[in-house]
């Protein structure tokens, strides 16, 4: 058969491994020396103003201050838990919102004005109003990172069922499959990818919304509180050790995404390009 | 001839001239008629336009043949394809087939597009399965059958691969064995190998003629390729463009199993010549 030379190369292919990326690790390894470097010398020899830009020793320190103090955990585990609620709530209702709007023409007609307005809308300003109504607690942190995260799960929802190609629509009409085996069997799994993408980004704007809530009402406590409260005594060490805090959580929480997203659409186009 | 279950190559073989022999007789008795289309038209109103896609076509598709639609784009060989599987209705006309009327796409019709449509998140033998599913059937039932099919065209080795692991060529074959997993009566090809390159469409065809032959479905193929017409079919309907409609029927009397020694005899010359005639192409 012509083909069995065909079907050879094919199976050698696909146990060809890709090799691992030395190169690019020694230069991100150096880059990140030189930066800690300059950090450290350069608010040292007057460069840059040491009380506004503290150096790496002076952060660490911070640090460590920080850590050792007694209000460190309860406001860590605010803003964690708070961003961990809100985002399940905002995904929860992105993807109930992107369904019910993708699936059905009706509803998506009668909703897109006010959808395509509320887009446009920086949520931010609804911050105010929220904090007036549900109060300085983790209520309205909650409800502004809700309103805030919610968005690019729904139209990603939205965006993603309607993201299989008419072929496609077609072979599953020729099997006479009905609309629920349709949306479960073809427009459901075809908009993981891009549902996982909008619950990333959900996940990054969940922290911004808690963030923000926190530095805004002044009675709450948090990350965003610590970091609002030593900038305005002018203690930067702390305030930085807070940032490289919420550093660090952010690269954690995106990279917890990626690793979800590699495990679950590892068929999906973006992730075979990221393998070859 | 209807339930000649897909088996091993040996049935292959022991059924073969039987059901040469039963087609050959079919041809001149009409009560084996599986597809009947009846003065079937298809209009598009396009702005102030009537597009007339299909005019008056009258065929029928006998059990057990292999029929192709030749002609050239636009000549309505895919509308009536698809009228023929249920996705399109037709405007004016009568539609039956195994002698009921067909108004939606039916599980004992299978079709097969260009793109084979592989799912990228199911692998080889599961997007084979998907038919079952989609019917409600038991999936435990038919997983020896679709491994059995996944051997007869050489890719058992690539049931737990994924579509995007594989070549076009590769796909088709798997689409090719999905059809068939429910054992159809009609098969509904739509070009399936019309993306592939020359080579690979030459196996493909052998491939499908085999299978086709072994399961004992009736076959309908719509092709622009008139060798391939020839090679494939029993009879040929040409047809041609603006509007859409059939020119005539042509009988192609030769024995099976073919093979591509066939493009060397002077009788196929003579009948791949007739259709360039019909199709004004001589």
């Amino acid at each position: 058969m012509s083909s069995s030379a065909d079907i050879r190369s094919r199976g050698k292919a696909l146990r060809k491994q890709t090799k691992s990326t030395k190169q690019s690790m020694l230069v991100g390894g150096l880059t990140l020396v030189v930066f800690l470097v300059l950090w450290e010398l350069l608010p040292t020899i007057g460069v840059l103003n040491r009380v506004l830009i503290p150096t790496l020793t002076d952060t660490i320190w911070g640090l460590g201050q920080l850590v050792s103090g007694g209000y460190w955990w309860e406001d860590l585990g605010s803003t964690l838990s708070s961003v961990v609620i809100a985002w399940t709530i905002g995904v929860t209702f992105g993807i109930t919102m992107g369904v019910t709007l993708g699936t059905s023409p009706f509803i998506r007609t009668a909703i897109t004005p006010y959808a395509i307005a509320l887009q446009a809308l920086p949520k931010i300003v609804l911050a105010p109003v929220l904090i007036g109504a549900l109060g300085f607690g983790s209520q309205s942190k909650i409800a502004i990172a809700v309103a805030i995260c919610f968005f690019p799960v729904w139209i990603n929802t939205m965006v993603g069922l309607a993201l299989p190609s008419a072929a496609e629509f077609t072979f599953m009409k020729s099997l006479n499959a009905s609309r629920v085996q349709v949306f479960r069997k073809l427009q459901l799994p075809s908009s993981v990818p891009i549902v996982l993408v909008g619950m990333k980004h959900a996940m990054l704007l969940s922290f911004t919304g808690v963030l923000v809530a926190e530095i805004l009402s002044s009675a709450s406590n948090g990350l965003g509180k610590l970091v609002k409260e030593f900038s305005l005594q002018l203690n930067m060490p702390l305030s930085l050790a807070v940032i490289t805090v919420v550093l660090t959580i952010a690269v954690s929480l995106v990279s917890i995404m990626d690793v979800l997203e590699r495990k679950v659409v590892f068929w999906s186009e973006s992730e075979r390009g990221k393998n070859s | 001839m209807t339930s000649i279950v897909l088996g091993s190559k040996k049935t292959q073989q022991t059924t073969k001239p039987n059901q040469r022999k039963a087609t050959e007789v079919q041809k001149n008795n009409d009560s084996n008629v599986l597809v009947r289309l009846e003065g079937v038209s298809k209009k598009y109103q396009s702005g102030s336009n009537e597009i007339i896609a299909l005019s008056g076509l009258d065929l029928e598709a006998r059990e057990g043949e292999f029929l192709s639609l030749l002609g050239p784009s636009g000549c309505g060989k895919s509308t009536a394809l698809n009228i023929m599987g249920g996705l399109l209705q037709a405007s004016e006309g009568k539609v039956s087939i195994a002698g009921e009327e067909m108004t939606k796409p039916r599980r004992d019709i299978g079709m097969m597009f260009q793109q084979a449509v592989m799912f990228p998140w199911r692998t080889t033998i599961e997007n084979v399965l998907l038919p079952i599913e989609v019917f409600g059937l038991n999936k435990k039932d038919y997983v020896a059958k679709a491994e059995e099919l996944l051997a007869m065209v050489g890719m058992s080795e690539f049931a737990n691969s994924y579509p995007w692991q594989l070549s076009g060529g590769m796909q088709q074959r798997a689409a090719l064995c999905r059809v068939l997993i429910h054992h159809p009566k009609l098969l509904l090809l739509d070009e399936p190998f019309g993306a592939l390159d020359e080579f690979t469409r030459e196996s493909m065809n052998q491939e499908l003629l085999r299978l086709q032959s072994h399961s004992g479905s009736t076959a309908v193929l719509v092709t622009h390729n008139i060798a391939e017409a020839v090679f494939m079919s029993d009879r040929i309907a040409v047809m041609t463009s603006r509007p859409g409609r059939l020119i005539g029927v042509i009988d192609v009397p030769f024995a099976r199993p073919r093979t591509p020694d066939l493009y060397g005899d002077p009788e196929f010359t003579k009948l791949v010549v007739k259709a360039r005639q019909m199709l004004g192409l001589a």
